[in-house]
């Protein structure tokens, strides 16, 4: 008896120093990376924390507790700095993700007809600096270079301005379905060739036709993938910066005119750091909140054992 | 099997519209300013492409290929840095049962989605502090962090048979020389695609550098070619686009040679 429960301690003192040990060799590994993740990831964060809590003027700072957001539930300007990404999320991600996935469904149907060369094309935009996507697209829609300019000069309106502040947020949604819909299309039909064929080819046998299948069959496994696409691109909706930065040097754009440029509009042009700092925080949290869903599954995924996130 | 011809039409359609913007761009570069200003899509004619080009490469004194080097610094060895550590850290998630497991992977994936617009202001507070702003490193440390190909470095170590590192322990080996022979051959084609991943990811990144550099000589090509302007401060287009021509020249011979390693990964890159 005595021994048994000897030998008991013993094993679990040694399969605790077995466990300390491996900890020691896994931090060893892990050492680099967390250098740098605390002090460029954490501490970052945690100091935007700290500065949002604090008031400024000039160097000078001070603690004025939760006035900053205060502040900032009461700023029209920043509210108004969501138009853009609501609009991009209520009419670019889903129009983005239908034409996504009937372009996937068309890349399997083209399999024998040059699909991987269309699919080489239709990412390219994706491979591109967001900063020369928005130079190249602002400069073709620009009234004084755009080939646009002399057909609408034909069609008799010579008048209308293609580069206003109105029509911007369409060019807005040309550019970002331009830049990312061969990409979203890659990755759904990634997913869409991991599909069991027996599927398919049983209602094939049952005469369904290929878009009865591509729709009623195939469609359901796309369900994961589509909700995960759209959570991303809801988080780049929110983060929209480069392109409209870039056509703000064309049209005279307001401070606020996405909530990343009233950020950095904020901290840079009018020295209000805090603010900045605080309007950031909220910006994560949102984006925290948006990726709930995908940590969630990540973190399952990770527990059972399954290796990768997406294809 | 018959050709789809209806399929094909509007497959043609969309590549037109993915195809255009580069087309024009590189038509602009063959075009001076009063050329592009004749809106004509075809190549300018005399053609100005030579000319161009030479201004590129003057200008400033060579500004443009301090700005390549630049960006191929901040990418080549911010990726290169980026995934050998990240490689390290997915072997310890592997091969290690260790205290705070759950615990840091948890974190490393709350964060792998955090706004760069978050962190780059307290970034630059910080920089600001270490007397660090428009220094090298300051663009180069925080590309060195690359949360989310952890995530997918450990997946990539799942992917190894466990037998494999079992194998190695029975003939003694220890757990560096694991790490080094056993582990790392089979993660070869993974840590391509991650770099690849990386290098794009940095030699895109135009918030960072917009925030902490201000001297133009320490500027990579994507904020670079955005301050071109002539001696009154006026933009120059055609200079603008030469530049952006080039600035996306080395990401598409990348992308064309490497094809087979560029497997998109879901994240946020903006």
């Amino acid at each position: 008896m005595m021994d048994e429960m000897m030998m008991d301690k013993m094993m679990t003192k040694r399969r605790m120093s077995k466990k300390t040990l491996a900890s020691i060799k896994a931090y060893l590994f892990l050492a680099p990376f967390l250098l740098l993740f605390i002090t460029m990831v954490v501490y970052p964060i945690a100091l935007g924390a700290k500065l949002s809590l604090y008031g400024q003027r000039g160097a000078r700072m001070w603690y004025i507790g939760l006035q900053n957001f205060a502040t900032i539930f009461q700023d029209p300007k920043f509210w108004e700095s969501f138009r853009i990404p609501f609009f991009l999320l209520t009419v670019q991600v889903p129009l983005m993700l239908f034409s996504a996935m009937i372009i996937a469904f068309l890349y399997e149907k083209m399999e024998k007809h040059g699909g991987g060369l269309y699919r080489f094309i239709y990412y390219l935009p994706h491979t591109i600096p967001g900063i020369v996507t928005g130079i190249v697209w602002s400069y073709i829609f620009s009234d004084s270079m755009s080939p646009f300019r002399p057909v609408l000069d034909l069609l008799g309106f010579s008048g209308t301005k293609i580069l206003t502040r109105p029509n911007l947020q369409f060019i807005l949604l040309l550019i970002t379905l331009w830049a990312f819909t061969g990409y979203t299309a890659f990755v759904i039909y990634s997913s869409l060739i991991a599909i069991p064929k027996a599927f398919s080819e049983q209602a094939q046998l049952d005469g369904a036709t290929f878009w009865q299948i591509a729709f009623k069959i195939k469609m359901p496994f796309l369900r994961d993938v589509c909700i995960t696409l759209f959570i991303f691109n809801a988080i780049g909706a929110i983060q929209v910066f480069n392109e409209p930065w870039m056509l703000g040097k064309l049209v005279v754009l307001p401070s606020n005119y996405t909530p990343a440029m009233y950020i950095y509009n904020s901290a840079f042009a009018q020295g209000r750091f805090t603010y900045a700092a605080a309007m950031g925080l909220i910006l994560a949290l949102l984006t925290f909140i948006f990726s709930l869903y995908i940590l969630r599954n990540a973190t399952k995924q990770m527990l059972t054992g399954e290796s990768q996130l997406l294809p | 099997m018959r050709k789809p011809i209806v399929t094909t039409l509007i497959m043609l359609i969309f590549a037109a519209y993915f195809i255009f913007p580069f087309y024009w761009l590189t038509i602009g570069t063959t075009k001076n300013v009063s050329q592009l200003f004749q809106k004509s899509l075809l190549p300018g004619v005399p053609n100005n492409f030579l000319e161009n080009v030479r201004a590129i490469f003057t200008y400033q004194n060579g500004l443009f290929f301090q700005w390549l080097a630049n960006s191929f610094l901040y990418a080549g060895l911010g990726a290169l840095v980026a995934i050998i550590i990240a490689c390290m850290a997915g072997y310890a998630f592997r091969r290690y049962d260790f205290f705070g497991k759950k615990l840091l992977f948890m974190l490393i994936l709350g964060f792998a989605m955090v706004p760069v617009f978050a962190t780059t202001l307290p970034l630059f507070m910080l920089f600001r502090d270490l007397k660090l702003i428009n220094t090298r490193l300051a663009v180069l440390l925080p590309s060195f962090v690359h949360v989310f190909s952890v995530y997918l470095m450990i997946s990539y170590w799942n992917q190894v048979p466990e037998e494999i590192f079992n194998a190695a322990q029975i003939d003694g080996a220890n757990d560096l020389l694991i790490f080094f022979r056993i582990g790392l051959p089979n993660l070869i084609p993974g840590c391509i695609t991650l770099f690849l991943l990386v290098f794009v990811g940095i030699w895109n990144n135009f918030f960072l550098p917009l925030v902490v550099i201000n001297s133009r000589a320490r500027m990579p090509l994507v904020l670079g070619i955005t301050t071109i302007t002539d001696p009154q401060g006026f933009p120059v287009y055609n200079l603008t686009l030469t530049s952006s021509f080039f600035t996306i020249l080395p990401l598409l011979i990348l992308f064309i040679l490497l094809q087979k390693h560029f497997k998109p990964q879901l994240y946020t890159g903006r």
